[in-house]
């Protein structure tokens, strides 16, 4: 008996005190049908129990952000009768296992999540983190995930217009591949709820057939990696990007018709998760028959179709009266749609197979009741905080040549050429730059999408990157003219039952609490995937951050690059973080910083973010700004390079040694002009009400890289190595 | 010389998206049949005309080459 | 003058919505011919074939929507000799229904290629290159997996002195033949290109260039 239950624990993923727990609220054993329901529901994924009381802090809303609690997505208002809904969701295990699979249901996964509410898609971004290049397997991920990225993403007419890659050995057996999307409502595009509602409304099912894809992905998502990795043969789950768009236009459709009470769609735990989270949402019930839903796979039993997560599925509830002509919609766009059950008063989901019940159950019994675990942890400390820093000894053209191998100084083009960006006419910025905009149809308005959490930093300090991860893609935007709307994040962490990783989960929960409300910007959606660790391997804590702006038109967007030779290159520097993250990055080490916390980060932002409209007003002649990236002035010039333009600091700027050229401080830009003189005037009084630095530091060439008078790069060359792929 | 086939598919259990949408697509067009699926075919020839050793070689580019993911798909030697 | 436009959906097409903005920003009345249903020809001035997915790309790019019902009444437009033109996987859809010579393959990297390209003007004689000019540069998106233009010899060499040959890349992204980037029938009547003008309407979008289409 008791070598039954341990086996049903291991299976089902459940611990012995939350068996006791079900018992308790169930006042019996759980039925057989019951044990996969809970195991989905109760899984970290679906239930989020590690992590729910300290998301309960991303409380702060504003007149533009409705609380919208537990919808799928957060919605923005923007005014002009135009909204967002935006959100951002990993699929790390399942890329690790089948990366082009597993990189592409993420995709997948997110766009349903939009337009479940009524919203067509219009922007995605993506997040990832690869190891060592070098690590096993780790090119094969590489490839594989952006081949997954773009063959979904361009076949759903979506275009892909931002992304960040990022590169550290701590993922060598966990990568991260986050996936977001923003959604638009036009005048007059109704919005969608999940709240089931409506006694005698019909539960309808559409979209793909169920098969066996995925069956215990929702567990398998919150167990860590062990050695059997390679020898799991998981039903991997397939995305059609093809009948994803059939969905969309058939949803859309159907909602614009206003045929639709409600619609969730059939994520992570499939058809249990709509249909309990629906019923819960309500506090109504429903009645399911099981044997209704289409199948690919006729064997398939109760357990299997209730844990499937084929894909491009959705639940929705409509009134008897408008089925028929919803069912010829989604008839039209190829798709299927089956009746399944009804809504019903009682607050219960009972689910049958045939006229057999396999439960009658509360749906709060599973949702609401789920455990909420106070997880130990300890208050921040900052462990690599220093009085001063010491400079690291290096050599330029060692630094530069690791650099350029590593993946630490690359363009990344052959990545960002592999995703249609442009489709929908409405993208007014190429992939590889760090804040896309997107023309809004009604309005004309530009909208902004980075995203942000740089690995280096946040194993440097948690606290401070996770502040960095919203305040660096903040500063980003404002220096494009574009304020920043509202946040989500992607909290990537490792097993939340180790001390040290709770308190790096909590440290950054509550910096990006924080900086949210300065930046008046609120955290609206979010998702949470802990346990990305293999044996006892974790890895950089990364709360990936996804930001969305807005500026008044998408015209003349300042571009990031150099535009004219013999033009002077300014930096205007506010320091509140100084270290040396870049050079170490380079060697592995782990940087200690300096801080300076009575500094305005946020005032500093949103000066940033009127120079746009100011250096316009006042006719300033500015041609390129770019904010000042890790591996600091040097390494933002050569990203600043085109085929025919280069640099020389060599005149102006006069490091102490070599590392100073490659220094981090946080936070700074650079500025080309014809005019020193008057920018400088210029900068110098628009930021006289905050401690900044303003220096020239070198001037823009025609094919020349100098650094020092001993130091030069072959321009030719360099330009070769740096678009290289890796 | 002998030229040897390898028939790659998907895994039963596993979703045919090409399969299905050609299906779908034949079928509205009035074709009549039961099911479809898609894979491909690949043409490997070789010197060495000894069944065995042509056999064990295509079985080293199928597992250990990556000639085929074990994940998703299956395959059949057709001389 | 506004011309009635019809520009053609099928299941998995992306770019409808944008060839209907880029006509109605010309003054031209667009609408929706959806792929099941049949429509008269006499009703349109010009067919757009848009691009985008059409059946997923499945089975090959344009096979399974070059054998939909609306394609028995393009190809009827087409023999009435009035203008089609086929953007992407638009142009893919007509070479597969034989409206226009070659196919298209997969691009000779064998990955999708998102850019910015320079093409030449090599002819304009058919009704999209009414404001282009012989040896003409534009600068135009391409967006595409298979853009790899093939044609037997005989075939081309009947293009070349049939002047079907209409745009070619300066740098060939995609291993196409003759470096070409978009051709025209026999009649000059059916057009079709890999980039896309509907993509380069405005500065901001990178390129105004698509204005030299209409």
């Amino acid at each position: 008996m008791i070598n039954d239950l341990e086996k049903k624990l291991k299976t089902y993923r459940l611990s012995v005190e939350e068996y006791e727990k079900i018992k308790s609220l169930l006042g019996r054993e759980p039925a057989p049908i019951e044990w996969p329901l809970y195991s989905a529901l109760w899984s970290e994924h679906c239930s989020y129990k590690s992590s729910k009381i300290h998301l309960r802090k991303f409380s702060y809303r504003n007149e533009r952000t409705p609380l919208m609690d537990g919808e799928n997505a957060g919605v923005v208002d923007l005014g002009f009768d135009e909204k967002i809904a935006f959100k951002m969701e990993s699929h790390n295990h399942p890329s690790f296992i089948e990366p082009v699979q597993g990189a592409a249901t993420g995709v997948g996964g997110i766009l349903r999540d939009i337009f479940t509410m009524g919203a067509r898609p219009i922007m995605s971004a993506n997040y990832l983190c690869f190891g060592d290049v070098d690590a096993p397997r780790m090119k094969d991920l590489m490839k594989g995930v952006v081949h997954g990225i773009s063959s979904y993403g361009n076949c759903v007419g979506v275009p892909t217009v931002n992304g960040q890659t990022n590169f550290h050995p701590r993922y060598n057996k966990n990568i991260l591949v986050n996936a977001l999307n923003v959604g638009y409502f036009g005048p007059g595009m109704k919005m969608a709820l999940s709240n089931a509602s409506g006694p005698g409304n019909y539960v309808v099912y559409v979209g793909a057939k169920t098969g066996r894809d995925g069956v215990h992905g929702a567990s398998m998502a919150s167990a860590s990696f062990d050695d059997d990795s390679e020898s799991k043969k998981p039903n991997v789950q397939i995305g059609d990007p093809f009948y994803e768009k059939l969905l969309i236009e058939a949803c859309l459709e159907v909602l614009e018709k206003n045929l639709v009470v409600a619609m969730q769609d059939m994520g992570a735990a499939g058809l249990t998760s709509s249909s309990f989270e629906m019923a819960s949402k309500g506090q109504v019930g429903l009645v399911i028959d099981l044997k209704k839903v289409p199948l690919r796979d006729s064997t398939m039993s109760p357990e299997d179709i209730l844990l499937s997560e084929s894909q491009e599925r959705m639940l929705l509830i409509c009134e008897p009266k408008n089925f028929d002509v919803l069912h010829k919609t989604f008839k039209k766009w190829n798709l299927d749609s089956a009746i399944l059950g009804e809504v019903q008063a009682q607050k219960k989901v009972k689910l049958m197979w045939g006229p057999e019940v396999l439960t009658d159950i509360d749906p709060d019994l599973i949702v609401e009741s789920a455990p909420r675990y106070e997880r130990p942890y300890t208050k921040w400390t900052p462990k690599n905080k220093v009085a001063e820093l010491t400079r690291p000894t290096i050599q330029f053209a060692e630094i530069l040549k690791k650099a350029l191998s590593s993946s630490k100084l690359n363009r990344f083009t052959w990545i960002y050429n592999q995703y249609d960006q442009r489709v929908g006419a409405k993208t007014a910025t190429a992939c590889e730059s760090a804040v896309a905009f997107t023309r809004l149809e009604h309005s004309g308005r530009g909208l902004a999408l980075a995203v942000g959490c740089r690995p280096d930093v946040m194993e440097m300090d948690a606290q401070i990157g996770a502040y960095d991860a919203v305040y660096y893609p903040a500063f980003q935007m404002a220096l494009k003219g574009a304020e920043v709307l509202a946040v989500t994040d992607c909290l990537n962490f490792g097993n939340p039952q180790k001390n040290e990783i709770m308190s790096e989960f909590v440290a950054s929960v509550d910096a990006i609490v924080d900086a949210s409300e300065q930046l008046k910007a609120p955290v609206i959606s979010g998702n949470v995937s802990f346990y990305n660790e293999t044996i006892t391997e974790n890895i950089v804590s990364t709360p990936a951050i996804g930001l969305v702006g807005l500026r008044d038109t998408v015209e003349d967007i300042r571009p990031d690059y150099f535009q004219n030779p013999f033009e002077m290159i300014l930096e205007v520097k506010l320091n509140w973080v100084e270290s040396f993250t870049w050079i170490n990055s380079l060697g592995n080490k782990t940087s200690s910083f300096k801080s300076y916390p009575e500094i305005n980060v946020p005032k500093f932002i949103q000066l940033c973010k009127n120079l746009d409209t100011e250096i316009k007003a006042k006719k300033i002649k500015v041609s390129a700004i770019k904010a000042v990236g890790l591996g600091g002035i040097t390494t933002t010039c050569l990203k600043m390079t085109t085929s025919e333009l280069g640099f020389d600091l060599s005149n102006d700027y006069q490091g102490v040694t070599a590392a100073d050229y490659f220094k981090d401080t946080f936070y700074s830009f650079l500025i080309t002009t014809s005019e020193l003189e008057e920018v400088r005037k210029f900068l110098k009084s628009y930021f006289n009400s905050i401690p900044v630095e303003i220096l020239k530091i070198g001037e823009t060439t025609q094919k020349i890289i100098r650094i020092t008078s001993e130091f030069q790069l072959d321009f030719d060359q360099f330009q070769k190595q740096f678009k290289q792929e890796i | 010389m002998m030229t040897v086939g390898i028939k790659i598919m998907p895994r039963d259990v596993i979703l045919d998206s090409q399969g299905r949408a050609i299906e779908e697509s034949m079928k509205n067009n009035g074709f009549k049949f039961e099911g479809l699926r898609a894979g491909k075919f690949l043409e490997v020839s070789f010197s060495n005309e000894n069944k065995e050793d042509v056999k064990t070689e295509i079985e080293k580019m199928l597992k250990i080459g990556g000639l085929y993911n074990p994940l998703i798909e299956k395959f059949e030697i057709i001389f | 003058m506004s011309l009635k436009v019809g520009v053609t959906r099928f299941l998995g097409t992306n770019c409808d919505q944008d060839v209907r903005q880029w006509f109605s920003l010309n003054g031209h009345k667009a609408e929706y011919l959806w792929f099941e249903d049949q429509f008269n020809s006499n009703d349109y001035d010009m067919l757009v074939i848009p691009g985008g997915f059409s059946h997923g790309d499945y089975l090959r790019c344009g096979a399974l929507a070059a054998r939909t019902n609306v394609m028995k009444s393009v190809r009827e437009f087409a023999n009435k000799g009035k203008p089609i033109l086929g953007i992407c996987n638009g142009f893919q859809i007509l070479c597969e229904a034989e409206l226009l010579p070659g196919a298209l393959l997969r691009n000779k990297d064998l990955r999708f290629i998102d850019g910015w390209q320079t093409l030449k003007v090599e002819n304009t004689t058919n009704a999209f290159s009414k404001k282009m000019s012989v040896g003409q540069t534009i600068k135009l998106p391409i967006a595409h997996g298979e853009g790899q233009f093939y044609a037997d010899s005989e075939t081309l060499k009947k293009m070349v002195d049939q002047k079907q040959i209409w745009l070619t890349y300066e740098n060939n992204p995609n291993g196409s033949m003759l470096n070409i980037s978009g051709i025209t029938n026999a009649k000059h009547n059916i057009c079709g290109l890999m980039p896309h003008p509907e993509r380069a309407l405005f500065d901001w979008m990178g390129s105004s260039d698509g204005g030299f289409f209409l």
